[in-house]
Formats: structure tokens, sequence, C-alpha cells
């Protein structure tokens, strides 16, 4: 129940790779013979599959080797091509790392960026971004639905402002692609990032969409024999691309039965978890929130030893000590959970996939488990004591 | 996302511990045979609390502990609780936090968990020093 993280390949997605793993193995940019053609269709044709899904002309797609490649020509790529007449860039906190990381390297170049906060809700004021965004600035780049705790940010509304202002608008929808309907023209979207293995396609594949009209110029990240348009050069892996061609047809099929099927089973588990045990915080807006993408603190409860306990689902945490520092999630940091909850943070994810029994089993499991350990906890013990957590004096270590 | 460090496996002992805890509990904390260490921080994502139980001859008769932590944090203190069990207060104060490492294989990024549970050690021994201390002239009497 970790798919964030990644997807199983969807079985059609498969049967449309294998033919191009196994058969037609050609160069897609060999112009002289037929395994150099029919790759190419191939390629083309997946190029098309991509662009239907979020609004797009085929020609504005790029493949990539995944959401951080994209992310990464996406902010890089505009910001230094504008370079000379535009300084200034504006992101969130509650970033992907790629994001974040690809930010920083560019203030090291010598451009300046802005971390909007989130509120407690996790989603941006848009007041907030109208008064960040500077003559000098070139790109607002917003995530469409986090990663940690399925917060959906308001892409129509950040688009249009970003349009009223001339400001270009990336997305980073790697978790949003195929899950819930895009349009990039609706949206006034002008990059958007997509990851094959969030959405059942294979791994080591992604595309970015670059807006033609009005036409945004991106500086190239890699050097090469100029394919994709020479803004990604190296040979386009046919295998991968089909698959991801192949993935978001399918998402684009199964889309509303998905949602459907997944918010069901995600209501399902908030609220047998909730009913069965007390003090359980639900991490981000609840409203405008991807269902199948949930954050739960368990208070008086660390993270990891819930997992260790939970050992026969795959799930992940928030916890400090699931990380090599001891600092535990920044986006939950970013929303304003008090760092104990942070702690006691764990993500579920529901996909495509998931069953009922998984769900039901999960649950159980859980509930069990954070009994047992509230047992073994002694915040839980002076809790029910009656004393006030926040009045006692820690020590530090 | 933070993800689990996989390649920090949770040892045997580690798991052991969480499985089959030994000592999670109480000890009533107004006694006066009764040391209390609480030691960590929530917002650290540790918190340890350790008690002992010492006879009149100064010998650890009994401990318990509990635990907000992650399987390593509850591993140290529970294997703590084993080790302080049957010594004497002053035996107790040797017990290292490299040996508690070293007995349940933590890497190094789980070091710091022994460090808290030598500190709870200690933090207990301490309360229960203090304690004695203005009955000393009481026992003296005696």
């Amino acid at each position: 129940m970790d798919v964030q993280a990644t997807t199983p390949l969807d079985p059609r997605v498969l049967d449309a790779m294998l033919p191009y793993l196994v058969n037609y193995y050609g160069n897609p940019h060999s112009r002289t013979h037929a395994y150099g053609w029919e790759s190419e269709a191939a390629m083309e044709r997946a190029r098309q599959q991509v662009a239907s899904l979020i609004g797009a002309d085929p020609r504005e797609i790029v493949f990539t080797s995944g959401a951080t490649e994209s992310n990464n020509i996406a902010i890089k790529g505009v910001a230094r091509f504008y370079r000379s007449r535009k300084k200034h860039l504006i992101t969130t906190q509650t970033e992907h790392k790629c994001v974040l990381d690809s930010c920083r390297s560019l203030e090291a170049e010598g451009f300046q960026v802005t971390y909007l906060p989130v509120q407690k809700s996790g989603i941006i004021d848009l007041k907030e971004l109208e008064a960040a965004i500077q003559p000098d600035t070139s790109l607002v780049s917003v995530m469409t639905v986090n990663n940690e705790i399925g917060v959906k940010q308001p892409i129509a509304e950040i688009g249009r402002i970003c349009s009223s202002r001339k400001v270009y608008f990336h997305t980073d929808a790697a978790q949003a692609v195929g899950k819930i309907p895009l349009d990039v023209n609706d949206m006034k979207i002008d990059l958007m990032s997509i990851s094959g293995h969030k959405i059942y396609g294979p791994k080591g594949v992604g595309a970015v969409y670059i807006r033609r009209r009005p036409r945004v110029r991106v500086e190239a990240l890699q050097s090469g024999g100029g394919q994709e348009r020479g803004m990604r050069s190296g040979t386009v892996p046919t295998p991968l691309v089909v698959g991801l061609g192949a993935a978001c047809e399918v998402a684009q099929q199964e889309m509303e039965y998905d949602h459907k099927r997944i918010s069901k089973l995600a209501e399902r588990l908030i609220q047998n978890i909730m009913k069965s045990l007390p003090d359980v915080v639900m991490n981000g807006d609840p409203e405008h929130h991807y269902p199948g993408c949930i954050n739960l603190s368990f208070a008086y409860v660390e993270g990891e030893s819930l997992l260790m306990a939970l050992k026969d689902v795959a799930l992940s945490s928030g916890s400090a000590c699931t990380s090599a520092s001891l600092e535990p999630s920044y986006v939950l940091r970013a929303i304003g959970t008090d760092e104990d909850l942070a702690h006691s943070s764990i993500r579920f994810g529901i996909g495509r996939f998931t069953t009922e029994e998984e769900v039901d089993y999960t649950v159980e499991k859980c509930i069990q488990h954070v009994k047992r350990l509230r047992e073994m906890s002694p915040l839980w013990e002076m809790v029910q004591d009656g004393i006030d957590l926040k009045s006692i004096k820690w020590t530090q270590h | 996302m933070v993800l689990i460090d996989m390649s920090v496996e949770l040892s045997t002992q580690v798991v052991d511990h969480y499985e089959n805890p030994r000592n999670v509990g109480s000890l009533d904390k107004t006694s006066k045979n009764v040391g209390t260490g609480l030691v960590g921080a929530p917002a650290c994502g540790d918190v340890m609390k350790l008690q002992i139980q010492v006879d009149e001859k100064g010998k650890i008769v009994d401990a318990r502990f509990k635990t907000f932590g992650c399987g390593s944090a509850i591993a140290s203190s529970s294997l703590a609780t084993e080790w302080v069990k049957g010594k004497t207060v002053e035996e107790a104060l040797t017990i290292k936090n490299t040996d508690i490492a070293k007995e349940l294989c933590l890497p190094p990024v789980k070091l710091h968990c022994s460090m808290l549970a030598e500190d709870a050690i200690k933090a207990a021994l301490a309360d229960y020093k203090l304690k004695q201390e203005p009955k000393k002239g009481e026992a003296e009497k005696k």
C-alpha cells in the first residue's frame, strides 16, 4: 500500500511493451530501414497517447527518463533560457526534492527563488503567490498532487494568475496524471512533469509537456544528437515510451472508475481506523485531496515502530527514524504539524489494484498494533493520567 | 517522501524485543525504592521511561520500561531493563551504550537509541539516589 512510491505494471501496459522488447527493437531515429520506421511509429503513437491524456498536442510532449528529469528540464531549462532578463522563480515548500534541489542549484547560479509557505491545509495562499510575483519572475512551479499528504493545489487558479502576469507555470503532476482530469489549456499550464511508474507504467520513463502556443523556450539539459526537437538528446527508449503511452491510454479509460473505487476504499480505511482509535489525525486538507494518498498521525506512537509492527504491509512514514537524518518530513513540518505528530505519521497508498481485503487487513493490523504500542508508550500513559505533555520540560539529547 | 533506509535492516534481536517485549509496564513511582528516569523528547521522536526497584541492599530487583520511539529504541530500552535486573546500583552505572548497540547489532544511524537507553538507566539511578538522600538521616537513626 505504497503506491505513491511506485505502482505495478498494468498487464495491458506489459502487453503493449513486449513486442518492442523482443521483436521490434529498432532505434526510432534510424531513418533508413523498417526497423527504425516501425519503432518511430510506435514512439509517435505513444506520444499521441500521452498528449491526449492531458489535452496537449503531441508535438508538445518530450520523453524523458522520469519526472525527476522532467522537473530538472522544466525548471532549469526555463530559468536558464530567460536568464538575461528574468532572474526570479517561485515554488512551494512542499515540492518534491528534485524540484527543491533544482531551485537550490539555480540559486547557486545566481537566481533568486521564493519558496512559498503553505497553510495548515497544505494548500498555498493564492494572495501570497500573487504578491510574490515580480517583474523578473520567469517561472512558478507548484505540484498538482502532493506525494506525501495527497493535497491538491488549486492548479486552474494558479494557471490563471500566472497567465495574467505573463509568468510561465510549471506543475509536477507525477502523482496526478491519469488519476484526476487535467487539461493544459483549461488550466493554463505551460509545463508539466509526468512519471511512468506512478501510473502503472514502466520505471525509467517519463515526459515533460512544453507548451507551443505561446511558445515556451527551454535550454536543453542534455547535449547530444538533438532528439526530441533538441530538448532532450538521446535515443528514445521505444519499449519504455510505448509502456508510458499505453499507461496513459489505460488511465484515461479507467480514471473515473478508479477514482470512485479508490475513494470508497479510502473512506473505508479512514472511517474504520478513526472509529476504533482515538487521537488519530489526518494530515492535509480532507476536501482538496486525492483519495488514494492518506497520511495519518497516530498520537503517542512512533511511525517506524508501527511500520515494523505492520511488517506484512508495504507502507511508509514521515518519521525521522526512517530517514538518514533525524529530521521528520519537511512536508509535515511545512503544514505546521507538531513535531511529535510528524514522528507518528504513516502514509497509506491506495491504487488501481488495491483490494478491499487488503484495506481491511491493514486496518485491522493497524488498530491492533497502535493499541499495543500505546500500551508501551510513556506518552500515552502520561496522557491517560491527565498530564499535559506540552507542560513537561523534556531532556534534550 | 522519507522512506525507510532499507539498508538498515532490523536485526532479529530488535524484532524479537518488539514482538516479545520484556518488562513493559510501570512501577509505583511514588515508592521510595523506585527510581524513575524519563529521557528524550517527543519532538525528537524518542522518549524512554525506565524504572528500577531497589531492595535494602542496593540491588535492583525489578525494572520496567515504556518507550515512544522506533524499533531500535524499544529494543534498547527493553534490553536495558533486562541488564539492570540483578545488578547493584553501582554495577548498573557501568552499563555502556556501546554494549547495548553491540548486543542489538545497531547500525550507525541507530546508535543514538542506545545512548538514550544509557541515559535512561542513569536517570533512573539518579532519581533513586535522590530519593534516598533526605531519608539518610532517618536510616542511620535506625
